[in-house]
């Protein structure tokens, strides 16, 4: 198994090799040229919708440009693999490579020997370690998720009662920072508002159920069930909808518009908050070519990337912006 | 009365949490969120009794979350694509035989240990369903949920399914040759293989079986929301072989009552809800959930060192 493996990763680096070899002159020539820029983007696997809509934007990004754009990475979540791809391009000859890291330690190596020849290394939705990179196209800062849900759990409920927050393991460093600046937000902002009780689901959409059925029952005055984690924002609209409360208790949480969007028409589940997927991939590639070309550069405070306008630096973090709020007026125009 | 001293100090504990529940917090049995909890947990009583049958076969069963979450995509695969029921019900059920069979003929054919076994398929069919589903949702078209019937009609009628399984499984556990055979398989397989048991073939029919119960809970999770999540079976062995265990079925294979079980699984399914409705941290919930399998298997442990003296 283990062994087929490797010699399945070895035939295809000759062949990625082997390919090289004949583009190498051409590629080079490219570049060296001036003419067209070649910009690689690594998902953290292929097949994944939400990647695909960075896709999207990245296009729309290249076409605007006019960049050359190669999407590739593995099919399945795999650190490794994508060390290999990242492998294949330096000997290919990219200028930039765009990557979001499945292990942030793990491609750090590959991302050091990628810069060391001379290729331009942005990150996006996930970072590396600071030293492999220019620049990390960062798409929501915890205290905008924090804040975002806050106050849109407060517009909900009229700025006051109970609300209760499901999460997907009570120590998950990301969400763990989430919960504080919601509580800061509380804290700061709605003083009539009280968070009653933090379940934790396990990332699984039924326990999401089960908590939130539990919850509606044990606080009879609960106005709104804020779910931080993905299968939480349908596993908790279940739950009301089973109980009757649709409307009257309020559903909001992060997570993917596909995953919610019967929900949300149904008005069981009012608000569902993420980034807008297609500009990170947009912003990403605007951030690449900018990079290559030398217009950005660190130290730099704002970012102006076509269509999205001006956007924010804090040290070498470029940042997308607020986190978007679908609801039943906007969800149809999503698709991820 | 002594015989069935484990199973009924189990219904007592539960009796008990449920007492102190109707002093402290008397909402708690309000109908609609009981009838909730209690069909969510439908599906995992009746793997609990599928692997019931495997442990007292004294043998062990990890993969069947794994099995759970392929034939809960393949049934709401099926379902999406608008094939009627029975058809979705079935192909699940078949799925479910065809890795339980898969596991018994590994086990029982090849006399390879089950716990080695059943962990190479768990995260074989885990890591093929994580390769093809990519953990996307699968969304159900309207009217699977319920079966199409009212919530109210859909959640009595999976409860119904479940109970009477039980009491079916129970009864045949008693009063069929083929549930004698377990116990004796489970107890002794050389002495029942001398009384003329197959027991190879036991072994194997105690897997299919629990495949196919898996199929089975696996359409009993789907019609309760609309959609499909792919990893919906994580954690589902720990959870049945948990309720086995505090249910009086012994580890060590050849004894066991179904009837403890499902005391065992509703005791484990309300301890969270009931430290909910008492207002306890949630740090707290999955300590006391393991104090309550230690407890268990530590009286296990006592019993059978008082019946070797």
């Amino acid at each position: 198994m283990k062994r087929s493996t490797f010699l399945t990763s070895l035939l295809a680096f000759a062949l990625v090799t082997a390919c090289d070899k004949k583009s190498d002159s051409s590629s080079a020539g490219n570049s060296s040229d001036g003419k067209k820029l070649t910009i690689a983007l690594l998902p953290k696997s292929k097949g994944n919708q939400y990647f695909a809509t960075v896709e999207k934007g990245a296009r729309a990004a290249a076409a605007e440009l006019g960049v050359e754009l190669i999407y590739d990475g593995p099919t399945n979540t795999d650190p490794a693999k994508q060390n290999e791809i990242v492998e294949g391009w330096v000997n290919y000859g990219v200028n930039v490579i765009a990557a979001a890291c499945e292990n942030r330690e793990g491609i750090s190596g590959a991302l050091k020997a990628a810069q060391e020849k001379g290729i331009k290394i942005v990150t996006y939705d996930s970072d590396t370690t600071p030293d492999a990179r220019s620049f990390f196209v960062n798409q929501a800062t915890a205290q905008g998720i924090g804040e975002t849900l806050m106050d849109t759990a407060a517009k909900l409920c009229g700025e006051e009662g109970e609300f209760a927050i499901i999460t997907a393991t009570l120590t998950a460093a990301n969400m763990t920072e989430w919960r504080k600046n919601i509580e800061a937000r509380l804290a700061a902002k709605y003083p009539k508002m009280k968070l009653v009780t933090t379940k934790p689901c396990d990332d699984q959409k039924d326990k999401a159920q089960a908590e939130a059925t539990n919850i509606l029952n044990a606080y009879p005055n609960l106005k709104c069930i804020m779910a931080i984690c993905s299968p939480a924002v349908p596993g908790a609209a279940e739950a009301v909808k089973q109980a009757g409360k649709a409307g009257v208790v309020k559903v909001l949480g992060l997570g993917l518009p596909s995953e919610n969007r019967q929900y949300v028409k149904d008005g069981v589940t009012q608000a569902v908050i993420l980034w807008k997927v297609e500009d990170l991939g947009y912003l990403t590639i605007q951030a690449a070519v900018a990079a290559a070309k030398g217009t950005l550069k660190t130290g730099d405070k704002t970012f102006t990337s076509g269509k999205l306008g001006a956007m924010e630096i804090q040290d070498t973090d470029i940042i997308l912006g607020k986190p978007f709020v679908f609801t039943k007026e906007n969800i149809d125009q999503f698709q991820f | 009365m002594k015989r069935y001293f484990r199973e009924l100090s189990v219904a007592a504990a539960l009796a008990l949490l449920l007492l102190v529940l109707a002093l402290v917090a008397p909402s708690f049995f309000s109908p609609q969120p009981l009838l909730s909890r209690l069909t969510a947990q439908t599906p995992s009583l009746v793997v609990a009794v599928g692997m019931a049958l495997v442990i007292i076969c004294r043998q062990i069963d990890i993969s069947v979350g794994s099995q759970f979450g392929v034939c809960a995509v393949v049934a709401g695969l099926l379902a999406a694509a608008g094939l009627p029921l029975p058809v979705v019900l079935f192909t699940s059920i078949g799925s479910g035989m065809v890795m339980g069979a898969l596991n018994g003929w590994l086990v029982a054919g090849l006399g390879l240990p089950s716990i080695v076994v059943t962990l190479a398929t768990m995260v074989t069919w885990q890591e093929a369903l994580r390769l093809f589903q990519q953990g996307k949702f699968v969304n159900l078209p309207p009217g699977t949920q319920w079966f199409g019937l009212r919530q109210l009609g859909g959640q009595t009628a999976l409860i119904c399914a479940a109970l009477v399984l039980l009491a079916l499984a129970a009864w045949a556990m008693k009063n069929l040759a083929a549930g004698r055979f377990i116990y004796a398989v489970g107890t002794d397989a050389e002495a029942a293989r001398l009384a003329g048991i197959n027991p190879r073939r036991t072994t194997l029919g105690a897997f299919t079986l629990l495949g196919a119960l898996t199929g089975l809970a696996a359409v009993m999770n789907v019609v309760q929301s609309p959609q499909v999540q792919p990893t919906c079976g994580a954690g589902l062995e720990l959870k049945v072989i948990a309720a086995c265990v505090v249910g009086g079925v012994a580890v060590n294979g050849g004894r066991g009552n179904l009837w403890g079980v499902f005391a065992g699984l509703l005791l484990l399914a309300m301890i969270n809800p009931a430290l909910t409705s008492l207002h306890v941290e949630a740090h707290w919930e999955k300590a006391i959930q393991g104090l309550v399998i230690l407890l268990a298997v530590v009286a296990d442990g006592l019993r059978t060192r008082r019946s070797r003296r």
